[in-house]
């Protein structure tokens, strides 16, 4: 049987397998040392033992709860304000210039000026998670309201909308598709801030075990956090993907393409 | 003597696809020389019978032979012509760009390149735009591009996928005549497909009426007007509206 | 007339910003007002630290973003065009692409130790994964009727990979590698926050621990103009080598 013909998931699994056996032949071989890599097993083990005896746990919920509360913050107040300065074209042409030099200004980069006004405990690193993680949904909800069908516009004058009924019934179920997006891209940018800020400040959570780890030359726990932070990242941004999916299916029957 | 291969030959070719049988018991051939059009409604597989000419696809059952040949697999002697012109360019290459792939396809010398192309952009009409880009040139012209580059192969088979439906009227006719005269100098063989009825009438020796769901041979006639064709002269003869009725005819008795 | 209106916020905010530090009674340890901020921000420039700065951090992005684009590039196209490779590797790269480049940098220190070399290879690592994926994506939506044509004039692999897959992909590949350099201005800034002692993001910490807002803000301020410009050039570079081309929808601004 050709290996062609094997399902998706079959050959992910067996591409997975392959990596880790390549992996282990790295570490068993001396090749690279076992200080810079640990072999699969040792990390499996730490892996497994911190979460059982707590240590990992707490820092897996430490970490996830950070970046989760800075991004539900960030994102009910990007979706309220993207929402205001969308409505109004004349707002938005004016602060387009501001938005895109905020867009691309890195997040990490305004941590110095947190320090210096939060000092560095949780309310800093809150604080840094929540402004970097605004401007993507900002952005993107920003945009969704940009995108509206001016023919849909012309409706909703015509019906004589209030403009909060604007926004709820026609720029806000417009908006959804990019404003999921943009939240997802908010999530990412969440969880890097949240392990930069536990780094900085040493507050408990993934971000410094695994700085911690490294200098105790402590291998294999280290890989061991970043194996949870690679988990949070892939959960969170499949979550939001699936939502996504529910969340916009009438776009995607639209643009799918004619199968004729 | 044993008679020569006919140009093209279809021998009881099927094909069916994703369990949908998209042509049945398709027998016909073509010999050297001919224009040959092949007329049906949307979806009838008159696409699909170009493409297992050109090689692209292979037939479930039967066999598709060109000079003899099977066809296996795409030959130098075939050029196919599409009808969606634009998205057939290559956008970020010039006319002369466009045309030169064919020849650097074949492996033809640099040297030997520029010559060849301006003698095609001339043959095709395109003199003076050869360094334009795809996206500077109207419809008609990015159709005679492509046809440039088809000729670039020097082609034995010329297969042509309605290739000026999405053109305007006058355009067409332009074109139409254009094809008659460079396939008549080269005596190419040529498979012609439209759904225009009048079209397929004034360019063909022969003509093809294929049925739909699944795609069958409903009728062949012969075309017997003379050539060369004239626009007007053709199009007026009594022959041509005899055959014009009787095609409209049959049409509209297989409901298309 | 029509550009002044979008100056015209940044100046007010700025001006209030300058004006509610005036109404202030003294000095602070955090902020400074606009005007303070800039003189600082030409002082940087005139003492030089400012183009040393700026040198070692574009060094670093200029030196992760090659290897990181190139090996992504490579990556991409190859698995763009085979199917086969593309189901066997997109459980893996599911797995290693969202851990956090930031997250590596203990381990880079720990491996390379302060310098160049450690802040290039998470550079690297940040910059391949956006590659890898946009190049896929770009070498996927390639005109299937190109293809079809490269079919049937018999290109080539080589043929039709350099003259259909790259140009047609072009475009997008331009965008991806845009895309990559914001990743690695960023990767670059937060390494010298958080690790490395060297470039703009540590002359950020420098400025902020030893009680300076003014300093801090512009370089906060310079930090985020290079990555506007770098944004800005790039974008009109991709629209001034493709607007001919008219296949490509240069309306994408991200």
């Amino acid at each position: 049987m050709s290996v062609r013909r094997l399902p998706s998931s079959i050959l992910g699994g067996l591409g997975l397998a392959a990596l880790i056996l390549l992996w282990h032949g790295l570490t068993a071989s001396g090749l690279i040392s076992k200080a810079f890599l640990p072999s699969p097993a040792a990390t499996l083990d730490a892996l497994v033992g911190g979460l059982r005896t707590g240590d990992l746990k707490g820092q897996l919920a430490a970490t996830t709860l950070r970046m989760l509360n800075g991004w539900l913050f960030a994102s009910v107040a990007a979706i309220a304000l993207g929402s205001l300065i969308g409505i109004s074209d004349p707002v938005r042409v004016y602060l387009r210039p501001t938005l895109a030099f905020a867009r691309s200004l890195p997040a990490s980069a305004v941590i110095p000026i947190a320090i210096s006004l939060l000092g560095l405990g949780p309310g800093m690193v809150l604080g840094v998670v929540t402004f970097g993680s605004v401007w993507p949904t900002l952005l993107a909800t920003v945009q969704g309201f940009a995108n509206v069908e001016p023919r849909l516009q012309d409706v909703a004058r015509v019906l004589h909308l209030s403009r909060l009924q604007y926004v709820s019934k026609i720029g806000l179920p417009n908006a959804v598709p990019d404003i999921l997006a943009g939240m997802r891209l908010s999530l990412t940018i969440a969880l890097i801030l949240a392990v930069i800020g536990e780094m900085l400040s040493g507050q408990e959570g993934l971000g410094s075990a695994v700085l911690l780890a490294a200098r105790a030359f402590r291998a294999a726990d280290l890989y061991a956090g970043l194996i949870l932070l690679g988990l949070v990242g892939l959960t969170s941004s499949y979550g939001l993907i699936w939502v996504e999916r529910r969340a916009t299916r009438w776009r995607q029957a639209a643009l799918s393409p004619n199968p004729l | 003597m044993s008679l020569p291969h006919p140009a093209l030959e279809f021998a009881a070719v099927a094909l069916e696809l994703g369990g949908r049988a998209i042509l049945e018991d398709i027998d016909f051939t073509v010999a050297r020389g001919e224009f040959v059009c092949i007329i049906g409604a949307s979806g009838c597989g008159k696409t699909t019978l170009l493409r297992l000419l050109a090689g692209l696809i292979a037939p479930s059952r039967g066999k598709v032979s060109l000079d003899g040949h099977l066809v296996a697999a795409p030959s130098p002697q075939v050029a196919l012509v599409f009808q969606d012109y634009g998205r057939a360019l290559l956008p970020w290459r010039t006319a002369t760009g466009n045309v030169s792939l064919a020849l650097e396809a074949m492996g033809v010398p640099v040297g030997e390149r520029p010559q060849l192309i301006a003698a095609l952009l001339a043959k095709t009409g395109l003199v003076g735009h050869a360094d334009k880009y795809p996206s500077q040139l109207s419809g008609g012209m990015q159709q005679r591009l492509q046809i440039a580059r088809s000729l670039a192969q020097d082609p034995a088979v010329l297969l042509m996928d309605e290739p000026f439906g999405a053109l305007d009227a006058m355009t067409r006719q332009g074109l139409q005549d254009e094809v008659l005269r460079i396939v008549g100098e080269r005596r190419t063989t040529v498979l012609f497909v439209t759904h225009d009825l009048d079209e397929a009438l004034y360019l063909g020796d022969r003509l093809i009426v294929l049925a739909a769901n699944p795609g069958r041979i409903a009728r062949t006639l012969d075309i017997a007007l003379p050539r060369p064709r004239n626009q007007l002269a053709t199009r007026e003869n009594p022959e041509f509206l005899r055959l014009r009725r009787d095609l409209f005819t049959t049409m509209q008795e297989m409901g298309a | 007339m029509k550009a002044w209106r979008g100056a015209l916020v940044p100046v007010l905010l700025l001006a209030l910003a300058e004006l509610a530090f005036r109404a202030r009674s003294g000095p602070s340890d955090s902020l400074a007002p606009p005007s303070q901020a800039i003189a600082a921000l030409l002082g940087t420039l005139s003492d030089g630290s400012l183009l040393v700065g700026s040198a070692e951090t574009l060094a670093t992005l200029l030196g992760g973003l090659a290897i990181g684009s190139l090996a992504g590039l490579g990556a991409g196209l190859a698995l763009g065009s085979s199917d086969l490779l593309r189901r066997l590797t997109f459980l893996s790269i599911e797995m290693l692409r969202p851990i956090p480049s930031v997250a590596l940098l203990p381990l880079s220190l720990l491996i390379f130790g302060f310098g160049y070399g450690m802040e290039i290879a998470v550079i690297a690592f940040a910059t391949f994964w956006p590659s890898l994926i946009l190049t896929q994506s770009a070498v996927a939506q390639i005109e299937p009727r190109l293809l079809e044509v490269a079919r049937l004039l018999r290109l080539s692999r080589w043929q039709r990979a350099t003259k259909i897959v790259l140009p047609a992909a072009a475009p997008r590949l331009m965008t991806a590698l845009r895309l990559a350099a914001g990743v690695a201005l960023v990767v670059a800034v937060t390494a010298e926050i958080v690790s490395n002692p060297q470039g703009l993001g540590h002359d950020l910490m420098v400025a902020q621990e030893t009680l300076r807002p003014a300093r801090t803000l512009a370089l906060l301020f310079w930090v985020g103009l290079i990555g506007w410009g770098k944004n800005a050039v790039l974008l009109r570079l991709e629209r001034w080598l493709f607007a001919h081309r008219g296949d490509v929808d240069t309306r994408i601004a991200t």
